[in-house]
This record gives C-alpha cells, structure tokens and sequence, in this order.
C-alpha cells in the first residue's frame, strides 16, 4: 500500500515535470519545472532503492538524506515565492524573503547540519531508520534531525495558509479556488507532520499518508492551476455580461 | 420551488386532453428528456408551463395561477407601478433617454430615440427589488420563504430569481404580483398585462432631475461591477502569469 501510494506519487510528479518541459524550454516560468523537477528527486530519493542506490554512489553514509532535506528546502522555498506571488499575498512573500524567513531557513539549516554530523550515519537507509536504531544517542538525534526538516516546510506551509484560505473563499475561476484548496490541504498536511515526535510508532503508516498527500496535493495543486490557464487560454475570451459574478 | 407532477398532469389534461406528451414536446419546443425527468422526479419547473402554455395560446399568468404554489397570481391583474416600469428600461436605454432631454444637451435634441429594448435588461432583477425595496422587503421576504437573504442577494447579484421567490418579494413589497415575473424574463410584460409603451410613458414621466439621478445610480452600480470584474481578472492573470 505505502509502495503503490510512493510509486504513484513519483510517477504524478515525474509526469508533470516531464510535461512542462516544452514550456520550460520556451521560458515560461521556469521556476515552476524546477519545483516539480525538485520534488521528483526529492520523492525518488525518499523510496527506499533508489535512496540506498544513489546514497552508496555517495559514499553510504546518508549523504543522500542531508541533499533530500535540502532538496526539498528548495522545492518549498520557490513554491512559497510563485504561490504568495501569484495570489498577491505580500505579507507572506515577505515572511518568506524577508529577514524573518531567512533567519528561520539559516537557523534551521544549521541545526540539521549539526545533528546530522553529530550522528553515526554509516550504513545507507532511507529515512535514517537504521541509523537510528544504532543507539539511543542516534535514536534521539534522528528525532530532532527529522523535525528540523520538518520544520521549515512547516512554516512555509502556514505562511501560505491564509492567503490560500482566502484564495478558496474569493471569486477567481473554479480551477483555481480547487487549487488553492488542494494547496491550503497540503499546507495543514505538512504542518501536521510537525506533530509526528508524538504520534505512537504503531500509527507509523498513517505518517507516510501524511506525507504523501502533503506532496501529492501540492504537486496536484500547481499542476491545476497550470491545467487551468491553459483552459483559460484555449477556450476564446468569451465576451462576459457585467452582471456575470 | 417546482410544481407537483400531479397537479401538473390535471392542468395539461384541461388545456391539450388528447395530446401526448410527445405532441406537447414538440409543439412547446421542451426536450422530451428533459419533460420525462421532470415527470418522474415529480417535479415540474415552472418554465416548462410556461412554454406549454404559450404553445397553446394560454396566458401563462393564469396557467400558473391555477396551481396552489402561485394561487396568488390569480385575480384581477394590478397594474405595474411607475419604479417598477422604470426599473425594467436597461441602462443604454436610460443613458439615451437622458441624452435626448432638452435639459442635458439644448443643441442636440429632436433625435427620436429608438424604442426601448424588451424587458429583462442585463440588471433586471435587482433593479426590480430595489425600486420596490422600502427597506425591510428583503427581510420580508426572507422570512416569509426560509431563503436565507445572503443566498437571496447571490441571486440579485447574479441577475436570477426563482420565481416562488420573485412572487415572494412582490407579495411583501405589496406590488402586482406578476412584476417579479417580468422581471426574471419568465413572461412578458404583455403576458403580464402591462400596457404597451407604459415603461416608455414612465420613463417619460421622469423629471430631468429624477432621470438624470437614476442614469447616475445605473452608472454607479455598473461601474462597481465593471471595477470589481477587473480587479478578479487582473488577480487571475497575475496567478497565471507566476504559476501558470
């Protein structure tokens, strides 16, 4: 099941990015390719063959997880600028580029540089669960290392959250009000992964859901609003009455 | 609200008592899937007796007035007060009207305007309910139907009205009954008794200062409109632009 819901994911988003490679070669947003080309790599590197093929190629000591931690940094990091961008929420770019997001994206950076080389990370294992049942030193440090990079796309997320809410509950076309909802659910997903210390091991899959919808809804979202201009764009202007809302 | 299959059945026994349903399809110009539909979920929209009834020169008025949900159109037809004439000359209509007074432009009048486009107009509806709102008509309305007054604002925001709630809002603003109608598009103005040329006289009637008042209240609240469609569209193109 976690198998089928990795795979499909990794297929959606490769797919997407695939399909916007003809735009990205004509030089429409290109930010927008390497997002979805961010999260391809960062999702391929979160399934356990691929992760321990690439990890060894990098010298099996989990290398691989710091690049997908920062991998997915990134991704979170442009889509947070194009998102507060597009739906014209200043206050949330500026949390994001401003002094504020920049002091959160360093603090937290450091600190999962820290813990990762204070950690025994020999062995390749995708998600450090190996590593993290070395010791109990590694078990606690695997814990902090994961919720730093947790962190950071948590704050994004509920950056972007109020103007996706208000995005849902305004007039733009219906596309897009489904996008921002499909964005507003991925924010609330990746903030609740905040809450994963907490929850009791043997609920471990409902975290892989969590996670993957948080990806698959962001993904889907952004592809929507793609999907929706170029319907928008097909479809002729059609003259609007002004009584039309 | 729609009519009971039922009652629906013993009206068109009385009006067409041996066409089928396939004859009163094609000479109403109704889908006859869509007619079935209505037929087996038992509920008829009233605009299906409209059509029927025209296609059998039945004035819809008194069609409709024979069913229990709009009894209250029965009976003599009140004439349409002099707000709600106005209220259904289209704004164009209006800007010519001013144009044409004497007072707006002495050189250029003499120009016969072109007669006034057919009731409903592009704002019809909400035109409708503000020139016979006193207030609390709204309110009234709300009240009286259950419909809750941000679902009824949607409507007038989008030009619609139901017509149980059309007939509502008359009934509470104490007009004839049938002026929602009319307004809504649902039947004429001459299949709802109004003289011919009386929104044509009204508009007449205005004085320059009232004429002129009104195409300014018109412009207002198109203006309004126009600004806020711009701003979605501006708003649209700028996700377009970023995300798309």
């Amino acid at each position: 099941m976690i198998e089928i819901l990795q795979w499909s994911t990794l297929a959606t988003c490769g797919l997407i990015a695939a399909a916007r490679v003809p735009s990205a070669i004509r030089g429409e947003n290109r930010s927008l390719f390497y997002i979805f080309g961010l999260m391809t790599v960062a999702i391929l590197l979160s399934i356990e063959a691929p992760y321990v093929a690439i990890d060894q190629a990098l010298g099996g000591i989990n290398l691989a997880n710091l690049l997908l931690r920062f991998i997915i940094f990134a991704a979170i990091y442009f889509v947070g600028i194009r998102v507060t961008r597009g739906f014209g929420a200043d206050s949330a770019y500026r949390l994001i580029t401003g002094k504020a997001g920049m002091v959160v994206l360093l603090v937290i950076s450091l600190a999962l540089m820290v813990l990762f080389f204070m950690m025994d990370t020999v062995g390749s294992s995708a998600g450090l669960a190996a590593v993290s049942e070395k010791s109990e030193r590694n078990f606690v440090l695997v814990e902090y290392y994961g919720a730093a990079g947790r962190a950071y796309p948590a704050y994004i997320s509920l950056v972007l959250l109020p103007a996706m809410v208000r995005a849902v509950r305004s007039r733009l076309p219906l596309l897009v009000r489904v996008a921002a909802a499909l964005l507003a659910t991925g924010g609330v997903a990746i903030a609740l992964t905040l809450l994963f210390p907490a929850v009791p091991p043997e609920w471990g899959a409902a975290e892989f859901v969590i996670n993957y919808t948080a990806v698959l809804c962001f993904v889907l979202g952004l592809a929507l609003i793609w999907a929706a201009r170029v319907r928008s764009s097909r479809t002729s202007p059609a003259k609007r009455t002004y009584t039309e809302k | 609200m729609t009519l009971p299959a039922k009652a629906f059945q013993r009206w068109l026994q009385g009006i067409a008592p041996d066409a089928s349903t396939a004859d009163v399809c094609r000479i109403s110009g109704i889908k006859r899937t869509t007619l079935a539909q209505q037929l087996v979920r038992g509920k008829v929209s009233v605009s299906t007796v409209v059509s029927i009834s025209r296609a059998y020169n039945v004035n819809p008025l008194s069609a409709l007035a024979t069913f229990e949900a709009y009894q209250d159109l029965a009976g003599p037809q009140v004439p349409p007060t002099r707000c709600e004439l106005v209220s259904q000359v289209s704004t164009p209509d209006i800007l010519r009207a001013v144009l044409a007074r004497p007072a707006m432009e002495p050189a250029g009048s003499g120009t016969a305007s072109p007669p006034l486009s057919a009731a409903p107009h592009a704002t019809s509806v909400k035109n409708w309910v503000d020139a016979i709102d006193d207030g609390e008509v709204r309110h009234r309305v709300s009240a009286a139907t259950g419909v809750a007054p941000q679902n009824y604002s949607a409507q007038l925001t989008a030009n619609r009205l139901s017509p149980e709630l059309a007939l509502a809002t008359a009934l509470a603003a104490g007009v004839g009954p049938a002026g929602g109608l009319v307004a809504t598009g649902l039947i004429t103005e001459e299949e709802a008794g109004w003289p011919p040329g009386a929104r044509q006289a009204a508009l007449d009637s205005l004085s320059d200062g009232d004429l002129t008042a009104l195409a300014g209240d018109r412009l207002q609240a198109l203006g309004k409109v126009l600004r806020r469609q711009e701003q979605d569209q501006a708003q649209t193109e700028k996700i377009w632009e970023n995300l798309g």
